[in-house]
């Protein structure tokens, strides 16, 4: 297409801007967070939580991961289907460790808690997989 | 006969008179000094303390600038009783194990804060109370060897760490 002053550039931008706009409008912004309770050597209790960021997060993606998704834009199910891959890219990306130990007369009693603080995750759905990166 | 007991006096004198002090003896980390006053001239002698065999083989190497150093751990972990099959026990022990491992790691790299209390009544321990407390931050953990042996879990994580880790 060419504008009425002979701008050759001007089809190039309309494509540029469609493209851009229809990338950010597939990538959308998540807020996770992950914790789990082991109590004298047993799993007490685990939780993931997973919901949309109800305002713009901002920062940098670093280290993304990829998971099939199979045609769902769903981030709960995407997670649900591959769950052991992205636990272990979570314990990957850094867990706080607390750790409260009491030994009374000898009787001993250990708790141990990770925790992943929620931290905002940028996610682009795609066809066949969806891209999940942490934002620094 | 008197010649003997000439000799056992003598020697009872002597052993009277030569006095041994050792100075330190609680802290057993620092030289002792052990002074001997035989007759008039004092000798004083620094005797170091031999550590343990198991204390020598338990010092953590340093970390060095320009170096990276490994540090592996291997966690414990117990499947709950009330598991519907084996694969969830496993699943279940293996988290368990994992967390005992980053608290090894945790304890390795941070250290730990004990805290200890002994209720002392009538001359007799009624209470001995230990806590110990770990808090830190671990990040790319790699687990190297999972095991699964009658309920029991263990896994093997190694974490390599260098001085940019603790950069502020």
């Amino acid at each position: 297409m060419r504008s009425r002053n002979g701008d050759h550039y001007f089809s190039r931008r309309l494509c540029s801007i469609i493209l851009f706009y229809s990338l950010t409008l597939s990538a959308s912004e998540y807020l996770i967070s992950y914790r789990y309770v082991v109590k004298d050597a047993i799993l007490y209790n685990e939780s993931l939580i997973v919901s949309h960021a109800m305002k713009k997060c901002n920062g940098i993606a670093y280290e993304p991961l990829k998971l099939e998704n199979n045609g769902s834009k769903n981030l709960s199910q995407i997670i649900s289907a591959n769950h052991d891959i992205f636990i272990g890219y979570i314990h990957k990306l850094g867990l706080d460790v607390q750790h409260n130990e009491e030994t009374i007369n000898a009787q001993n009693k250990s708790t141990t808690v990770l925790t992943l603080r929620t931290k905002c995750f940028k996610v682009d759905f795609n066809d066949n997989f969806a891209k999940i990166a942490p934002l620094k | 006969m008197k010649k003997s007991l000439l000799i056992a006096l003598f020697l009872s004198a002597t052993a009277l008179l030569s006095v041994e002090t050792i100075q330190g003896v609680e802290d057993t980390t620092g030289p002792i000094t052990v002074e001997q006053a035989a007759g008039d001239v004092p000798t004083t002698q620094m005797v170091e303390p031999a550590l343990p065999s198991s204390q020598n083989q338990s010092i953590e190497p340093l970390l060095k600038e320009e170096e990276e150093l490994l540090i592996s751990v291997t966690g414990q972990g117990v499947a709950p009783m009330n598991t519907s099959s084996p694969a969830q026990a496993y699943a279940l022990a293996k988290r368990a194990a994992v967390a005992d491992a980053y608290r090894m790691i945790a304890e390795r790299v941070k250290g730990v804060r004990i805290d200890g209390q002994d209720l002392i009544k009538n001359m007799m321990v009624k209470r001995s109370t230990v806590r110990t407390s770990v808090q830190a931050m671990v990040k790319n953990a790699d687990i190297v060897e999972t095991t699964f042996k009658e309920g029991l879990c263990e896994v093997e994580m190694e974490i390599t760490i260098s001085h940019a880790d603790f950069a502020q």
